[in-house]
This record gives structure tokens, sequence and C-alpha cells, in this order.
């Protein structure tokens, strides 16, 4: 067997890491977190005694409450309301006059019950589904409840419609939504397009929250035409679209992050006219300037995102 | 990444296979009083509505843009039996940004979706233009053009322009289909073809002149994602294939040259974008025990990107023409991408997170000696070498949160990312990030957040021989290239009132970006951003919320048009703020809904520049205006039955010195469409009428 300081250093270094994390990850799972307590005698027939409202009946309406399906929570067998909500005996068992009703695993804001409990409730059925990717997004690190997004009641869960999702996400993402009111967007504000059409808050992009791989292959879905590769290439394109452009939105045409020809000229210097400052004197008023108006710089190097023309070198043509 | 596929080996050699356990004696939950979604639903909206106005700004994508009556129909439904299910949407039928889909299957077994969308696109309501279209690809100059060396002897400018909108639309059609039967394994498969038809303005140059093009394109986009998924008790491993194959309908566009050819450049020719495919294989997975809170996912993702369209000659000036290199650029990019992240709680109120992640763009594409025609007009004479760009991206980041008590959770974390590149001025570039953040929470009443931080981002050396390659002034530092200094904060408060629905949430940030090594180019940024929502929801039935939103985004460059060192200066101020309040009115005499939202977004972009030659300048200022009304009012005459009355105003309103008072021939050097900026004001009003048929849901008990 070979001695620790004979093995490839790459994996001696890996040996101590790597057995700490079998063993946190290869433990057994007797330590589920599911709640404590003796469930009701009649299932969903105890809650609906009480809890027939049409928000409580609308679950019927989703696939939560689908008896066709075994893994559903109404599939024959299931715990039914109490899959999601816990055991629910002594909830809905008699409570003296004065006594607040023992409380039952609850979704709502006003009667929240602690975020790891309630998510551990949703990955109880969804871990092998979504969970393993979600425990490494940023949501799951600050604590965002499943039922922040998501209404596991409603028909249509709003966050799983187009038109309907971004102004879910915008409740805690305001930036987003005030870049979203620019003059200049992707179709958000007319709910033509949602937050995870570049997005994935619970998929298996790790470290990125795209639903590609990096910014670029999400872009690059709607806009393939920019992907080249291209005889000649602009650097700032093939690396990242942010490099130039506001994805949630701009007050400058095009989504730019700032106006042309200045925005170009962060980065181009050459002799002649990309140094040359283009001033309030170019405008219409004074002497109008090819560098400024129309398009600007675009106005003779259009192809900015690359060109394939053999004279393209300038991106001219 | 050899090593880490021994690690996820030996995890797997650990798992053990998924099973489900149920100890629960349900036999007794008959759920007689469950009302099961069963038999058909649908909800039918169908009406007339009129616009006031025609406008670009507010057809972009909501289809709102022209004048006149328009048919409101949408509506929803589905269907639903004995565990089979379907489900259908129908929007904006009556407009140009329609959709529909439908989807449906055995829940649990297998499922599918077909859906279509079309979403418009437009620019400015007034262009013009003298170009005619001769063919695909082809703009020709209408009979009679009397060309000349500037805009202002163009004398037959005002009797041949002529009216083209600058508009395209995008369709979007889907198909998938997923399987998932009661076996480890799942399966997806997801097919969509994007189409992108219209006309953009495009900069056609000749030599010192140019001219705004109509360009016509045609883009076609099929994309494929396949993919199977093995789920264990303890985890997950999936593999799936990505296809993105892109076409154009055309692979030039030519123009006649409107003004006084030099060296015969009578024409112009540009190349399309090149049709190329990306496809991609990505293996992923996750582990997890709940006993010890801890996860790893991870993702490797291999992928390749090629074109192989027929190169376009020089010049369309057949006098300048000589043989290409190579027929077709045979081009080929390998994308490279791995991460994997560890969460772990093993330790008492604690979470600890270590993420690693590499990207690598390793273009391929063969180099070549090209002589390039300048402009259809002059043989340049240097030779130039085509430069594949590539990179090599690394990020590796820890954090930790501890709970010294119960309401107070202090955090920290340091990340590091790295960025190789080639054929680029700075060879390696580290950014090293630290910040902490302390998170209080008082009960369910007040939460507060705030967090700050630096990050330094070095660069191994700014190669001024490759700067003075490209021509650049070598004392110039790219933004994204230069050393930068950056402290940021963030604060978030939500506040509640104690067993009220009422709640206000302010968000403040701030971030200060010096690049004080930079001679030239950027040398500063500041972003500071303020937003606030408070909500209240007063009853079940009656919720009014406010909204406002604010943005100070500034930076400064420097220049030098001697040359040498800096000689001028801009100051970009993008300033934007937002304010928004609504109503919800559910149920009003049991029979009526009120909902009224109203929105006002105000932008303003100044620059100031001081030049050595022109002194203090200041442009006028960039402003934009959005004004947003929605009413709608909804009145139930019977369960199934609903009348609504919706009102929506918009107004959108812009000064822009780049397109106000730019006529086509304002500029001598460049013939332009004459595109004014938005001024537009639209009212839509719809009468319409709602059916549901099918049950909604009620109790089985009554």
């Amino acid at each position: 067997m070979p001695r620790l300081k004979q093995l490839p250093p790459w994996l001696a270094r890996l040996v101590l890491p790597g057995l700490v994390l079998v063993w946190l990850l290869a433990s057994d799972n007797a330590g589920s977190q599911t709640p404590d307590g003796d469930y009701s005698r009649k299932g969903a027939d105890t809650c609906l005694a009480c809890h027939e409202d049409a928000v409580t009946l609308a679950i019927f309406q989703t696939k939560h409450a689908v008896p066709g399906d075994a893994r559903s929570p109404f599939g024959h067998g299931q715990l039914q309301c109490e899959a999601c909500h816990g055991p629910g005996d002594e909830h809905s068992g008699r409570v003296r006059r004065g006594e607040d009703r023992p409380p039952i695993i609850s979704f709502s804001d006003l009667y929240a019950t602690d975020t790891s409990v309630e998510n551990a409730m949703c990955l109880e059925c969804h871990d092998d589904a979504i969970g393993l990717g979600w425990h490494a997004g940023m949501h799951s690190n600050d604590e965002v409840a499943c039922a922040d997004c998501h209404n596991s009641h409603a028909a249509r869960d709003a966050v799983l419609q187009t038109a309907t999702q971004a102004q879910v996400c915008y409740d805690c993402h305001q930036r987003q939504r005030t870049e979203s009111l620019k003059a200049f967007n992707h179709p958000m504000l007319q709910g033509k397009m949602d937050c995870s059409s570049c997005h994935a808050v619970h998929d298996e992009n790790v470290g990125t929250e795209l639903v590609r791989q990096t910014v670029n292959d999400t872009c690059l879905q709607c806009h393939a035409e920019k992907r080249g590769p291209y005889l000649w290439e602009h650097a700032p394109v093939s690396e990242d679209c942010g490099l130039c452009h506001a994805p949630h939105g701009s007050n400058h045409p095009g989504m730019l992050t700032r106006r042309g020809p200045l925005l170009c000229q962060s980065c181009h210097s050459q002799s002649g006219h990309p140094s040359i400052p283009q001033d309030a004197n170019g405008l219409p008023s004074g002497v109008p300037s090819q560098f400024l108006l129309g398009q600007n710089c675009m106005n003779c190097h259009s192809q900015s995102h690359g060109s394939n023309h053999p004279s393209g070198s300038k991106l001219m043509r | 990444m050899t090593a880490f596929f021994v690690l996820v080996a030996a995890l797997l050699a650990c798992l053990p296979p998924g099973a489900v356990a149920q100890t629960v004696d349900t036999s007794d939950w008959v759920c007689e009083f469950c009302p099961f979604r069963t038999g058909h639903q649908a909800d039918f909206e169908v009406g007339v509505g009129s616009v006031s106005d025609d406008s670009a700004y507010f057809d972009n994508a909501s289809g709102l843009g022209e004048e006149g009556v328009i048919g409101i129909v949408d509506g929803s439904g589905g269907f639903s039996s004995d565990g089979q299910q379907v489900e259908w949407t129908l929007e904006d039928l009556g407009l140009d940004a329609r959709f529909a889909e439908l989807s449906g299957g055995r829940q649990g077994s297998y499922g599918y979706l077909l859906s279509y969308r079309e979403i418009p696109q437009r620019k400015f309501i007034t262009t013009d233009t003298i170009f005619e279209r001769s063919g695909p690809g082809e703009l020709s100059l209408p009979a009679g053009w009397v060309r000349a060396g500037s805009t202002g002897g163009f004398s037959a400018l005002a009797s041949s322009l002529r009216p083209r909108d600058i508009e395209s639309d995008r369709s979007i059609l889907g198909i998938g289909g997923r399987y998932s039967a009661r076996s480890p394994f799942s399966a997806f498969a997801n097919y969509r073809r994007q189409q992108h038809e219209g006309t953009t303005i495009l900069g056609g140059a000749s030599f010192s002149t140019s001219s705004l093009l109509p360009v016509s394109f045609d883009y076609t986009t099929d994309e494929v994602d396949l993919g199977v998924r093995y789920a264990m008790q303890n985890g997950f491993l999936s593999l799936a294939y990505y296809l993105s194959d892109f076409g154009s309908a055309g692979n030039a566009f030519s123009w006649e040259n409107p003004f006084a050819s030099i060296a015969g450049a009578e024409s112009g020719q540009l190349a399309q974008p090149p049709d190329n495919r990306f496809q991609q294989l990505r293996f992923a997975g996750g582990f997890g025990s709940r006993a010890t809170g801890s996860h790893l996912s991870f993702t490797a993702a291999a992928g390749r990107i090629d074109q192989d369209a027929l190169l376009l000659p020089y010049t369309t000036n057949g006098s300048l023409d000589t043989a290409l290199p190579r027929s077709a650029l045979n081009g080929e990019v390998d994308t490279t991408n791995f991460a994997a992240t560890f969460t772990t709680r093993a330790i008492d109120n604690a979470r600890v997170k270590v993420s690693y992640r590499f990207d690598e763009r390793d273009n391929k594409t063969p180099r070549e000696v090209w002589s390039r025609v300048i402009t259809d007009s002059f043989v340049s004479g240097d030779s130039e070498q085509n430069t594949p760009y590539s990179f090599q991206r690394l990020t590796l980041s820890m954090s930790a949160d501890y709970d010294l008590l119960d309401a107070l959770r202090l955090s920290g974390g340091w990340g590091r990312r790295t960025v190789d590149r080639e054929f680029q001025e700075v060879a390696n570039q580290t950014e090293d990030t630290g910040w902490g953040r302390i998170r209080w929470r008082f009960r369910q009443v007040l939460d507060i957040e705030a967090r700050g931080g630096i990050a330094k981002r070095d660069i191994d050396r700014y190669s001024e021989r490759v700067a003075v390659q490209m021509q650049q002034n070598p004392l110039l530092r790219k933004y994204n290239l230069a050393y930068r200094y950056r402290e940021f904060a963030e604060i978030d408060i939500h506040a509640s009132v104690p067993n009220r629905p009422v709640s206000l949430t302010i968000n403040g940030f701030y971030a200060d970006d010096s690049y004080s090594e930079s001679q030239l180019g950027m040398v500063s940024g500041d972003d500071l951003r303020f937003t606030a929502d408070l909500n209240w929801a007063i009853s079940d039935r009656t919720s009014v919320y406010l909204s406002t939103g604010i943005e100070e985004i500034s930076s400064e460059q420097l220049g030098s048009e001697s040359f040498s060192t800096a000689d001028w200066r801009a100051n970009n101020d993008d300033d934007f703020l937002t304010y928004g309040a609504g109503l919800r009115f559910l149920d009003i005499g049991d029979s009526i809904d009120l909902h009224l939202d109203y929105t006002r977004s105000e932008g303003t972009s100044r620059i100031d520049m001081v030049t050595a030659s022109g002194g203090p300048s200041r442009f006028p200022d960039l402003e934009t205006t959005l004004d947003y009304l929605y009413a709608r009012l909804a009145y139930r005459r019977s369960e199934r039955l609903e009348l609504a009355a919706t009102l929506r105003y918009q107004r959108f309103a812009m000064d822009d010195w780049s397109l106000d008072d730019v006529g086509p021939a304002t500029v001598p050097q460049v013939l332009t469409p004459g595109a004014e900026a938005y001024d537009d004001k639209v009212l839509v009003f719809g009468l319409s009428f709602i059916y549901r048929v099918g049950n909604a849901a009620g109790s089985n008990r009554n």
C-alpha cells in the first residue's frame, strides 16, 4: 500500500479534505428534519373542517393535489396537508378558551415558521430534483424560504408564469426592479420575458445562478448571431457582454452602460479620431460631428460585435 | 479535474440508492371533502379595445403601437382526469406580442410542452432612407441620385427620401418533453426555434463618409437540450447535451455608396454574422447529508463553437481584390467549465461555503496573414494577423456565517478571481475580494443586514508593447484590464408591524471604484443606489403599496488628443428616479375588483467635458421620462361571467442630443435616417368579458 508521501502531490493534497468531505457527505440521513408530533386522524378531512376558504382549497387545482401521482402530497398513502404543514393532531385538537391553538408549520409571512423548517418540508420531496443545486446557491445561503417565491396553493404560481414572475423576484430584488423601469430594457415590464430566461436559482450551473455556464453563453441563447467566432473579434465581446451592456436596463439605447463615443474611448486611444474628445461643440448647433451624432463610433465601426469580413479588422465591414 | 472525479467516485461508493420510507398509517385518510380537479376548466377573456396613437416605443414587445382597434383574446384552462392533465394558456392573441402554450402529461410519469411566442421590436416612429431594396441583401440608390462629397451636396435628397420602418419580429417555438418513471432515472428533451427577422440600422462606411443603412436580416437559431438524470437518496447525477445552431439567410449585405466615390469605391459590402454552432456536454451532480447539513454540488461542461461560413472577398472593388489566404475561417472555440460548491453546517450555529469555478475559452481558430482593403478604396499595404482571443478564468471563494446569538449573525468571506488572457495588454489579472456582514433580527419585526468590503484587482503588468502594436496610447489602461480598487457597502432593512401585514423594505448600495494606476481611460466610478417599498395588506381583499428607487452612477475618464499625457477629461453622471403606487380592492360588494398601478421613471444623463482645445463644455441633458398607469375594473356578474374595463396610459419622452435636430443631411459626412427621439403617448382602453367553464375549487362539504 503506498505511503502518503509516495502519492502524486495533487492526490496527497486531497487526502485530508477528501476524507472530511466523504465523512460529511456520507453520513446517514437518520437526522431527517421531519417535525415531531402525531398526525391527525383523518388527514385532509380534518383540516378542511376549518380551512375551507378559497385560498386553501386552491391547492386542489395544483400539482400538489393529484391523487394519480403517488409522489404528490395527495397521492395514495401520502400525508396530504400534513406532508407540508407537518403533524397536525395537536393543532386540530380541542383548545381551551383563552388558549392559543398550537401552531402548525406555516408558510405565511404573518405566522412564519423558521425558514430552515419550512424549506426542509419542501426539500423532503424536492431534494433530489432541485434541492442539491439549490444548496449551492445564493438564495439558500441567504435563507430565502421556498414560500418567499412560490405559492404552492395557487392554481397558477405567479413565479412560474412569464407574465408575472419578475414581479415576484422584484419583491426582494428591488435594484433590478428599478433598472427594469429604465428606458431601454429587455421586455420584462411587458411580461414577455422572465428572470428565469437567464437566471436559474436552483439549477445545476454551480456558482453562476445562470441558465447556462457563463454570462455570454446565457446571452447568446437569444443573440446567437453575436457568437462568432469571428475572423476579427472584439476582445470584450468574447469575454463578457456585461462589459459594455447593462442587462437589467439602461438609460442608453442598446442597453449600453454609457454613451458613445465615451464608452468606446474608455478603451480606444489610437492617434487620430479615437483619441480626440467629442464635446458639445460637435452638436448640430455647432459643427455637427460624425463621431458624435447618429450612432457615433458605430456610424462607421458598425460591426462592434466582430466581423467575418476579410477587410473587417477595424470592424467596418 | 481528475482529482475531483476521484473524489466523486469515492462519494458515490458511500452513498446508498434511493428509497422512500413512509410509516404513518393513512388508511383512514379518505379525503372525502377534497375537491380534486377533474374535467375541463377554462377562463376565456374576449373583448375589444382602442389604441389612441401610433407609437414605436410602446409597440416594442407589447404590440400596442398602432392607432386603431385591437382585439382582446386571452385565456387559460385545462383538463384533468385520473392523473392525466392538459393545461393551456393564450395571451394577447389579438396583438403582435402573442403567446400560446400547451402542456400536459401524466404527473410523476411524463410531460410535454408546446409553446409559441411572438415579440415585436420597433425603433423610432419616423425614419427615412434613400435606399431601395434591389435584391436580397442589396441596397441601391434611387434613380436620378446625384452623388456628392458631403450630405450638403445631395441635391436629390429631399425628393428621394422614403419612410422605412426599423422593426423586427422575433418568434419562438418551443417543444419539450420529460419522462420520470418510478425508477431513479428521469429524462428530458427540449427543442426551441427562434426566428428573428426584420430591419435594423447599420453604418456602412466609405473612406471618410458613412451611410446609416436599413439592413434586412433573417436569423434562425435552433436549440436542443437533452438530458438524463439519476436520483439517489443522498444525491443525483445528470448528463445533458446542448446544441445552439445559428443560421443567417445571407452572409453579406451590399449597398451603393451615395457619396462621391473615392478610388472607385462605388459600393460597399458588409459581412452578415456567420452561421455558427455551439455544442456542449454537461455532467453535474449533487450529494448531501442531512445529518451534517453538508452538500456538494458540481458541474463539468465541455463545449465547442464552430463556424465555417465562406468568406467574402476583400472588396467588391474588383481592381483591388486579391486572393484570400483561405476560403473559410473554420473558426473553432473549445469551452470548458468546471465548478464545485461545498456547504456545511456541521459546526453548531455555523455555515461554511467553499466554491470553485473554472471557465475557459480556448479559441483554436487558425491565424492567418490578411491584406485589408480600406473601405473598398485602398489596399492598406499592411499585413494583419487575426487574433483569436482566449481566456481562462478561475474563481475561488470561501465564506462563513456564524450565529453569535439567536438574532445576530456574523458573516465573512474572501474570494479570488484570476483571469489569464491571450493577445491582450494584460496577461494575468487577479482580484481579491474580502467582505463582512452583520445581520440582526429582532423577532419578526426588524431584520437589518449590513455588508461591506473591498476588492483589489491587480495585474502582472500592463504590456505597453501589446498596446503599441494596437496603435494605442501606451498610457491607456482599459477598464476591464486595469488595476482597480473597489470599496462597497450595502444595507438591507426589513421592518414589519407586529402581527400586521405591513412591511417596509429598504435597500441602500454604494460602490466606489478607483483606477488609481490609470493615466488614461477610466479613472474612477461611483455607484449609489437606494430603493424602498412599503406594502400594506389592509385586509384579505385590500392592499396598497408605495415604492421608489434612486440611482446615481458616475464615472470619470481621461483622454489625450495630443497622444501623450491626459489633456481632456469627461464626467458621466447617470441619475435615475422611479416611484410608483398601487392598490388592490377585491370583492367590493362581493362582485367588483379594482386594480390600480402608477409608475413614473425619470432618467437624466449628464456629460461634462474639459478639453485642451475647446475648454469646458456640457452636453444638454439626456432625459427620459416614462409614465405608466394601469387600471382595471372587473365586475363579477356571476360565478362564470365577469366584465372588465381596462385602461392603460403610457407616455415616454426623450431628449437625446444624438438624434435631436439631426436630419438626414445634418452631419456632412454621415447620411442618417433622420430618426427623432421618442415622444410617444398611448391611451389604451379595453372592454372585455371573461367567461369561466368548469368548476372552480370549492369545498365538497356542501
